[in-house]
């Protein structure tokens, strides 16, 4: 076996065994430990979805409002609660440092994947419910839908790696962090369409890959119904960019650690 | 092998800069025992995590060629919420090993009982030290990192951890930070000796401890 081989066993062996533990840590050991990381999420979501659609106009600018915000607040969790569980991860965890095969990028890794497949079992039970109810219907384009989805969790894990890197170099990103997720519900995506906008407005927000994302995500529940602007050229381009700047400060970030 | 080339490390403190080490160099060939000597706070803690790859050095090179345990001391390298079980659970599927076999290593090394089903951070300190120095055996590395260990526990505990370390590893190399002369002179081969960041390797060890004595 070559040793970039052995390392990349080695590497899946280490992740595995950290999100075992993590589950353990976070969710104890009974038997409803991994349950809460399927009930999580659902938690927020569907008491947050059933609100709304009791007090908002279930047909506003056209559309119908359930999946509108169905499609809106699954992305929204992810993006939250990875950027949340990925605050001071390296600080919480220094005890595995302790042991030479186990990196920080391991323990992203770990991390992330955990935050994502808890969200993506989420989204599947959560369409369930809604579904069964008829509050919403299958996604017209699904695979514009999945596209737009895997956008969601690489935007998501991309900002993690950058977060997650920089908040142990100065606190206060701690600090903008909590505005700034709250204020992403605003400007994200999540509330509108870019078709919505007026023009001028409309190109500044498609700056945004999470925006070009939620129109993807959009594009693929509604359909040719609506007009969505996703361009996954530009989106993958911006994403990787910004993966890349991810991975470069979380390779030096190691050096910012200080253990007791 | 473990080569350490001009090792400087630096900590950061409300923006003052303040220098552990100093272009330290030092090397260890497979078998060797090394001993680290230095008053409190001379940076052989910090040596220790360097070798051990727990922090990075500012500065400098640390090459190695064998297998390194993680620093064996008096904290760290567990989590507190688990239990005994689940840390030993998590240690061996992170190094590949079987559990039953670390288990029973451990069970019958550190004598915890049935303090192994309980969170960790119920031990006391030198419960905890049995614990992580216990499961370092059982992981059998290369080489040792000890920092000041040998000294915990009770003289049972004691007299079994000479036996494991330095009779039955006497093969292993080790980079062992301690104050006790008898210990050194009977399993060392060279000190390395710290002060104020300045490290210097000695041969002669009844002439690194006059010197460390007269610090």
């Amino acid at each position: 076996m070559s040793s970039f081989w052995r390392g990349l066993v080695i590497q899946w062996r280490v992740v595995g065994a950290l999100i075992i533990r993590e589950i353990y840590t976070r969710f104890g050991r009974e038997s409803l430990g991994f349950a809460w990381i399927v009930a999580e999420p659902l938690v927020f979501a569907i008491p947050v979805l059933f609100v709304w659609r009791a007090v908002r106009d279930p047909n506003e600018h056209g559309i119908s409002l359930m999946p509108f915000l169905w499609s809106g607040y699954l992305p929204l969790l992810l993006f939250r609660h990875l950027g949340g569980r990925i605050l001071l991860f390296i600080r919480a965890n220094v005890p595995l440092l302790y042991h030479q095969r186990v990196t920080i990028f391991d323990i992203f890794l770990a991390r992330a994947l955990l935050e994502i497949f808890s969200n993506l079992t989420a989204l599947v039970v959560s369409f369930a419910v809604f579904y069964t109810i008829g509050a919403v219907d299958v996604p017209r384009d699904l695979p514009m839908f999945y596209l737009g989805y895997f956008y969601m969790i690489w935007w998501s894990v991309a900002v993690a790696l950058v977060i997650g890197a920089l908040c142990e170099r100065t606190d206060w990103v701690q600090q903008v962090w909590m505005p700034y997720s709250y204020l992403y519900m605003m400007f994200s995506g999540f509330f509108y369409l870019a078709d919505w906008l007026p023009p001028s407005l409309r190109n500044v927000a498609l700056y945004q890959p999470y925006t070009q994302a939620y129109e993807m995500i959009r594009g693929g529940v509604f359909g040719t119904t609506i007009t969505t602007y996703g361009d996954p050229a530009y989106t993958t381009f911006a994403l990787a960019i910004l993966t890349l700047f991810g991975l470069w400060l979380m390779r030096d970030s190691r050096k910012y650690v200080v253990i007791e | 092998m473990i080569n350490a080339i001009d090792v400087t490390k630096d900590y950061r403190t409300e923006g003052r800069v303040n220098r552990v080490l100093s272009n330290v160099s030092f090397n260890l060939a497979k078998g060797e025992k090394l001993a680290l000597l230095g008053r409190n706070g001379s940076g052989k803690s910090t040596l220790i995590r360097l070798v051990g790859g727990v922090e990075l050095p500012t500065r400098g090179t640390i090459e190695q060629t064998m297998s390194v345990s993680w620093p064996i001391g008096l904290a760290g390298g567990f989590h507190g919420s688990l239990t005994g079980n689940d840390n030993m659970r998590f240690i061996a599927r992170v190094y590949n090993k079987p559990f039953d076999q670390i288990k029973a290593y451990v069970e019958d090394f550190a004598e915890l009982g049935k303090f192994l089903s309980e969170p960790m951070r119920t031990y006391s300190t030198g419960m905890k030290a049995r614990f992580m120095f216990a499961l370092s055996l059982a992981i059998d590395f290369d080489c040792y990192l000890i920092d000041e260990v040998i000294a915990a526990g009770d003289q049972r505990f004691q007299r079994r951890s000479h036996e494991e370390l330095f009779e039955k590893r006497a093969d292993r190399s080790m980079i062992l930070a301690s104050h006790i002369g008898e210990i050194i002179k009977a399993y060392c081969s060279r000190a390395l000796v710290l002060h104020r960041g300045r490290g210097k390797v000695f041969t002669d060890l009844d002439l690194a401890l006059d010197i460390y004595n007269d610090l």
